[in-house]
């Protein structure tokens, strides 16, 4: 069950990647995200079900969703629309884009052929074709990542994000930064629909509420417990909080809760991580991660003493 | 403070956190390995869905009907299947006499409303709602024309008609109440040794909560113990049922759309671990379930067509129909997925019991 559910994370973490594109580096909210998650979903599991090799379907997928970022990008630079309005046009209207690719609200997978059955002839224990994936797409994803931000469109991507006005200056074209960044983000995005969906068997239109909940939990949850990191590092501690946000989730479930109002006790949970901060510095306390560093590290623990 | 020292310590938190993961990783695959090599696992059969496609309503005519249907999944499709192929029988040919308009919300509730509105003001003669929302959706949208509820589990607690045997007003119908103490007996009895059954059911559907009162109050009845698992969607669901093939025997679903939506899913996580789940509707043991004692949603479905025509015909007036109720239900059996637990089927059962297959295929 842990395993799975570490599995899982890997999987939801490319939707905490995505998130972390715009939202953390262009600094604004994208609701596409709850659009563009299911439709990568649907559009995978509809290419399946027509016959389409897994891969390529996953591919397509994410295809689907860089066009909804691009839709998004488009109506927030060139049409000037407020980008939280923008996101959530795109993200109704691929409502009925969805119900259109599947012609059902709900498209079943079983018995048709999915990405993890690679896997078949290995034998894996269970929930190891999950892991497995998603320790490849995470792997695929993060190197891809890596690799873009070192270019100078990259660097230039990064600029834009933290002040515009002064990238706009440097000759840097923002508005194109902005698409491009919306369309990897969404892709991103979509890939996770595309892997979860074929995780879970199924795609569901409704499948989108509440994920960009999941994807800035992941964000903030690497954030709060691992502080201020390297660029690289930052990427893999929202995978780490994306996969520990669905250990919490099982916790939660696991510990009895009713779980009908399970929402609830994920917002604590969440809010509790994120309060850790406000708790360390108003009770000048050190994280159990602190204390086992001070022997190796005295200038850091003396330093967050001070501060 | 120096920064940079700041960073590698927060690095080292965070490559300390994945060596955590990953040895849990590692650690997990190398007992599962080795516990293989003891017992050998048969691997889980996944169950499998099939969506059937509505017929379309099309134009020209006298008689015209409103078929409003609250979201597209196996059993509510049958239903109106059924209620399509009922008022042919009874001489209401597509295009010829009658003109069928469809609609379907998609599980979205904001859009009934405005859907009924449309069906209303096409002048139908005799709505149909299928599923409560969708019903409750008519209801609010006319108190003249008449309404026909297909599967609606309770119509009085949805507050759709005053009394089942004298609606008095201009609802009337069929109800999907199915019988629950019965299905809880009968998995009982395919699975003697239980002592817990967990409860699967979406916490947004109140049809689901009623029919989890009742089955809980039967299963304690027959000394099992009840734990109760509502999702709030269809996300949740591999994980909750993971939780709860751990601590129960067997695995209760009622009716409910929520999850017969996401039955692929909740018997490829049970069937992991060798949990059989009890349902309420055909369709969702054809998905991979156990068994039921269901009552057939076609036959519902056909149920509701034929009171259609009834007030069609001018036979009936929805104040005086009684909401029918079926009293009995085929118990049906999925004999593969009997076969995947080793259950063996007692022979009362096997005599009366319709035995059917996961559909589409099996893994």
């Amino acid at each position: 069950m842990i395993i799975s559910s570490i599995g899982q994370g890997m999987l939801w973490s490319m939707l905490g990647l995505g998130i972390f594109m715009t939202y953390r580096i262009l600094g604004f909210p994208d609701m596409t995200t709850e659009g563009s998650f299911p439709l990568g979903g649907a559009v995978c599991v509809a290419a399946i079900t027509a016959g389409v090799n897994p891969f390529l379907a996953t591919l397509l997928g994410v295809l689907a969703g860089m066009c909804a970022g691009l839709v998004t990008g488009l109506l927030y630079t060139k049409g000037k629309i407020p980008v939280v309005l923008a996101g959530i046009l795109v993200m109704s209207a691929l409502n009925s884009v969805m119900l259109f690719v599947m012609k059902s609200p709900n498209l079943s997978l079983l018995n048709l052929p999915k990405i993890q059955d690679v896997f078949i002839p290995l034998n894996l224990p269970t929930n190891y074709d999950t892991v497995f994936i998603g320790l490849l797409a995470v792997a695929i994803v993060i190197g891809l990542m890596s690799l873009f931000f070192n270019t100078e469109f990259g660097q230039a991507y990064i600029a834009t994000g933290d002040n515009e006005s002064m990238a706009k200056s440097l000759g840097i074209h923002t508005e194109r930064m902005t698409n491009v960044g919306l369309m990897i983000s969404n892709g991103l995005i979509a890939l996770s629909g595309a892997l979860i969906s074929q995780h879970d068997g199924y795609a569901d239109v409704s499948k989108g509420v509440g994920t960009i909940v999941i994807g800035l939990s992941s964000i903030i949850i690497g954030e709060v417990l691992f502080g201020e990191l390297s660029f690289f590092q930052r990427m893999l501690a929202t995978v780490v909080g994306s996969i520990i946000y669905q250990l919490l989730i099982l916790l939660v479930i696991r510990l009895g809760f009713d779980t009908t109002y399970l929402k609830f006790f994920s917002a604590v949970v969440l809010s509790l991580c994120m309060l850790i901060p406000q708790f360390k510095r108003a009770l000048h306390l050190t994280t159990g991660f602190e204390k086992y560093f001070k022997k190796n590290d005295v200038v850091e623990s003396s330093g967050k003493a001070n501060a | 403070m120096s920064n940079e020292n700041h960073q590698t310590s927060h690095g080292k938190a965070l490559t300390a956190t994945i060596i955590v993961i990953a040895l849990i990783l590692v650690g997990g695959f190398t007992y599962e390995l080795g516990r293989r090599a003891g017992i050998k696992e048969a691997s889980g059969g996944k169950a499998t869905s099939q969506s059937v496609q509505s017929s379309a309503g099309s134009k020209d005519g006298m008689k015209r009907v409103g078929i409003l249907q609250y979201v597209s999944h196996p059993a509510l499709d049958q239903i109106h299947k059924g209620v399509v192929d009922e008022l042919k029988k009874e001489g209401f040919v597509e295009g010829k006499n009658i003109q069928i308009f469809d609609q379907n919300g998609q599980a979205d509730q904001s859009k009934l409303a405005t859907m009924s509105e449309q069906l209303v003001n096409k002048k139908s003669d005799v709505l149909v709602g299928i599923a409560t929302p969708a019903a409750q959706a008519l209801a609010n949208a006319t108190t003249t024309t008449p309404i026909v509820l297909g599967a609606v589990t309770d119509p009085v607690a949805a507050g759709l008609v005053h009394d089942m045997k004298a609606p008095g007003k201009n609802i009337t119908g069929v109800s999907d109440q199915p019988p629950v103490a019965a299905e809880i007996k009968l998995g009982k009895q395919l699975i003697p040794q239980a002592k817990t059954v967990g409860m699967l059911y979406a916490s947004t559907e109140v049809n689901s909560k009623s029919q989890v009162e009742t089955a809980s109050k039967a299963a304690e009845a027959l000394g099992l113990k009840v734990e109760k698992f509502p999702v709030p969607s269809t996300n949740e669901i591999a994980q909750t049922v993971q939780v709860m093939s751990d601590k129960c025997d067997f695995i209760y679903t009622p009716l409910d759309n929520t999850i017969a939506n996401a039955m692929p899913t909740v018997t490829e996580e049970a069937n992991k671990k060798g949990r059989p789940v009890i349902n309420s509707v055909d369709t969702m043991v054809k998905q991979g379930g156990l068994a039921t004692i269901g009552v057939n949603q076609y036959q519902l479905g056909i149920q509701t067509g034929k009171m259609a025509a009834q007030i069609l015909k001018g036979k009936g007036k929805p104040a005086t129909m009684p909401v029918y109720t079926f009293s009995t239900g085929d118990t049906i059996i999925n004999k593969e997925q009997a076969q995947h637990f080793g259950i063996t089927i007692p022979a009362d059962l096997q005599k009366n019991a319709k035995l059917v297959t996961t559909e589409v295929g099996k893994q």
